[in-house]
């Protein structure tokens, strides 16, 4: 019964993962058929001794932080505010979540519209509340270029973070909140001391779900920034697609294997958050 | 490199001929004699055997191929051949070629061939095009290979004994610049700067700054800058940077045919010589008084803010002549750029198409005539005129014509054709500008715009960006 089910996850999980595994101990060809020869720890060395590398991790970390944090506070701020509403929630909910369905690739592109200083309504908006100079462009210095790629992913995503926090509003009792008020507790010490820690695991989950999707953070920055402007924004992401697109000097070895390495990594990186999340949950008795 | 045209006719196809040949090593000469001559794409017999065949062609998104999509009808017409075009940005394209090559099979039968991001890399993957140009069974080749421009640089790679594409377009970098600007301050910036302004091979790298410098200190009510780059952390910025490099008497290698047939032995880079710290010294000082959103321009966001009026001159690809002549009609002019302590140089971007060696039977058959059509005198001539963009013809005879010669001034109906003068110009052997044609170009790429990046943005010295790049180099090519 499960056997169809399970030869279709192998296909399409276990092998390709075994494959990755090969090539990153490879040197890998591609034309005329992909071959492997093995190269010991060849590519484990030329990665791990590549200070771009690890720019790029530390590129990376940075992003996570600033991102996922920003979307955490944001989406939980929306979700308070729809949940608070006693009218049009449902088209204020609705509009919230717009972001959410577009590509990344889409929002890339409306970020490059939209911040453009020639044309675009956010740039003439910063320009005339004088936060960037005239005919600046945020995606052009050092100082903003990650925080414009951190807000863009912060539009699309918080929505998805305000979605789940939003679930868990619901399920704060509606008795407790009452006999908090009826005990004289303002708002603030409700929220965080009741419908906080009511809603922990779901905020823990949201966390846990941004965390993992912004390691692999590409598209948006590959399209406004390109890594740059001096390297600020080049992800790990960008180093894995660099990786990708050359060749060796005989004109037939890839350096996929070293982009192999670079993804195992990011696996193993998101490995680690994942369970560090996980027995956070655990540890409070939030996984049950 | 390519492009050929001009006022005086034969002299100027004279002058080409003489250049490219010696310049860019046109094999493309001495494999004239092979060719069989041909009449127009569409007649003869041969266009009909594949019929009923689908083929699929990538390309990047370049004003040629919109104005091919636009109009495939006439191929389809003329062979009965399906064929369907797939357009993406240049490094989605190499991506997606690379790994269509290495499944054994071909999603994508004719294949833009990058020079240094397909070609050199790939070339083993494409099929050796001597065999359908000097097989009988298929149409000729119009008027022969000899009439292609720039056959070397855009079709072959290591050696001149294999053909792996045709010569399909040919952007070239020039001096692109408001002449209602330059005409209503020349006087004024002649007598504050001491020389002539009009842009032209005679005005230096120096001088265009100071020419910049002198937009944006007097000129601010017309135009907010003087001067744009396209210096995005991208492949753009070290096509912008290549030109004053080789202008400064620099070169990322010291081998001789490294821009045409390429070499996979390139050897120790050369960035380390004083003109190519002059160079990076210069570059650097020119991006301090450019647009400063410069940094966040490519080549599309340059032409985007030239044609808005941002900025009053640029160095930028001469097939954006279509899109100014729609933004700014009448009020651009075009030379090739400055001279450096060596030379003018000019970057040349031409590309061909090829076809993948996975593709099978009539698939391979059904491919070639494709490449021979687009890149057919005829095909050209439509694609010039079209409202897509305009293309940028890689043959000689194309630019000999009585309309296309028309063109050259305004009121065209081809507004590439307005670059003409200057392109051919650019493309002569004194003036061109070739990257070097080697398979770790992708690499070498990255490693020069990222550390030109730094560089613009304050994070390194010229002279550290030029050793760093150096020793990268080394490092990738062993």
């Amino acid at each position: 019964m499960m056997l169809p089910a399970l030869l279709v996850l192998v296909l399409i999980t276990v092998l390709p993962f075994i494959m990755l595994i090969a090539m990153s101990f490879a040197k890998v060809r591609l034309l005329g058929g992909v071959s492997l020869s093995m190269n010991g720890f060849g590519n484990w060395s030329d990665v791990l001794t590549d200070p771009a590398t690890w720019h790029s991790w530390g590129v990376t970390l940075l992003f996570f932080v600033l991102a996922v944090g920003m979307e955490m506070i944001v989406g939980t701020v929306l979700a308070l505010i729809l949940n608070s509403m006693r009218r049009g929630q449902s088209l204020a909910f609705s509009l919230v979540l717009l972001p959410m369905f577009l590509a990344p690739i889409t929002v890339g592109l409306l970020g490059n519209f939209l911040l453009d200083p020639t044309i675009g309504l956010y740039s003439w908006v910063m320009e005339s509340l004088h936060l960037v100079g005239a005919h600046q462009s945020v995606f052009g210095s050092q100082t903003t270029a990650m925080l414009a790629v951190t807000t863009l992913d912060m539009w699309e995503w918080a929505p998805l973070v305000a979605l789940i926090v939003l679930a868990g509003l619901t399920s704060v009792s509606p008795s407790v909140l009452e006999a908090a008020s009826v005990d004289g507790a303002g708002y603030l010490r409700t929220l965080f001391s009741i419908v906080i820690p009511s809603i922990l695991p779901v905020l823990l989950v949201a966390l846990l779900v941004r965390s993992m999707d912004a390691v692999r953070y590409y598209d948006i920055v590959h399209i406004t920034t390109g890594g740059g402007p001096a390297n600020t924004t080049w992800v790990i992401s960008l180093q894995l697609n660099e990786k990708v697109q050359a060749t060796a000097v005989d004109g037939i070895t890839t350096l996929i294997g070293q982009s192999a390495v670079i993804g195992i990594t990011m696996l193993v990186f998101t490995i680690i958050i994942a369970n560090v999340f996980v027995r956070v949950l655990d540890r409070r008795g939030l996984m049950k | 490199m390519d492009k050929t045209q001009t006022d005086t006719g034969m002299a100027r196809r004279t002058v080409l001929s003489a250049g490219l040949g010696a310049g860019l090593g046109l094999a493309a000469l001495g494999l004239a004699g092979c060719t069989p001559s041909a009449k127009t794409s569409g007649s003869g017999s041969g266009w009909k055997q594949f019929s009923g065949t689908t083929i699929n062609f990538i390309s990047e998104n370049t004003a040629p191929s919109a104005a091919i999509a636009a109009n495939s009808k006439p191929f389809e017409d003329l062979t009965g051949i399906k064929v369907n075009i797939t357009q993406m940005a240049l490094e989605n394209l190499v991506q997606k070629v690379k790994l269509d090559m290495s499944g054994g099979t071909s999603q994508y039968h004719v294949v833009y061939a990058d020079p240094y991001q397909v070609l050199a890399p790939l070339s083993q993957g494409l099929t050796d095009l001597n065999q359908f140009v000097n097989d009988k069974k298929y149409p000729p080749v119009e008027k022969g290979l000899a009439d292609f421009i720039a056959l070397d640089a855009a079709g072959r790679f290591e050696s001149k004994s294999k053909l792996y594409a045709l010569p399909y377009d040919c952007p070239t970098m020039i001096w692109m610049f408001r002449q209602d600007l330059f005409d209503k301050y020349k006087s004024k910036m002649q007598a504050d700067l001491g020389f002539d302004p009009t842009p032209s091979g005679k005005i230096t790298w120096e001088q265009y700054y100071q020419i910049a410098d002198w937009f944006n200190k007097n000129a601010k009510a017309d135009v907010p800058y003087g001067t744009g780059h396209q210096a995005k952390q991208h492949d753009s910025l070290q096509c912008d940077f290549s030109n004053v490099l080789w202008a400064y008497g620099a070169d990322y290698f010291d081998v001789p045919d490294i821009g045409t047939v390429g070499s996979q032995n390139p050897g120790k880079s050369t960035l380390t010589t004083p003109q190519a710290l002059d160079a990076a010294k210069f570059y650097d000082k020119l991006l301090k008084v450019a647009h400063p959103s410069s940094t966040t321009w490519d080549w599309d966001g340059l032409g985007n803010a030239f044609a808005a009026g941002q900025v009053a001159m640029c160095p930028n690809w001469h097939e954006y002549a279509a899109t100014n002549e729609k933004s700014l009609p009448g009020k651009v002019g075009y030379s090739i750029l400055p001279t450096g302590p060596k030379r003018s140089a000019n970057n040349w971007g031409g590309t061909g198409i090829g076809i993948n060696a996975n593709a099978k039977g009539n698939e391979q058959g059904a491919a070639w005539l494709f490449v021979n059509w687009a890149t057919s005198p005829a095909t050209q001539v439509m694609t010039l005129k079209s409202a897509k963009g305009g293309g940028t013809p890689t043959r000689t005879s194309v630019y000999d014509m009585a309309e296309v010669k028309k063109a050259e001034k305004r009121p065209s109906d081809m507004p590439n054709m307005l670059t003409a003068s200057a392109v051919l110009e650019a493309w002569k052997p004194e003036n061109i500008g070739l990257r070097p044609k080697v398979a770790t170009w992708n690499q070498l790429d990255t490693i020069v715009y990222t550390n030109l990046s730094k560089m613009i943005a304050g994070s390194q010295d010229p002279t550290t960006t030029m050793q760093a790049m150096a020793s990268q180099f080394d490092k990738v090519n062993g």
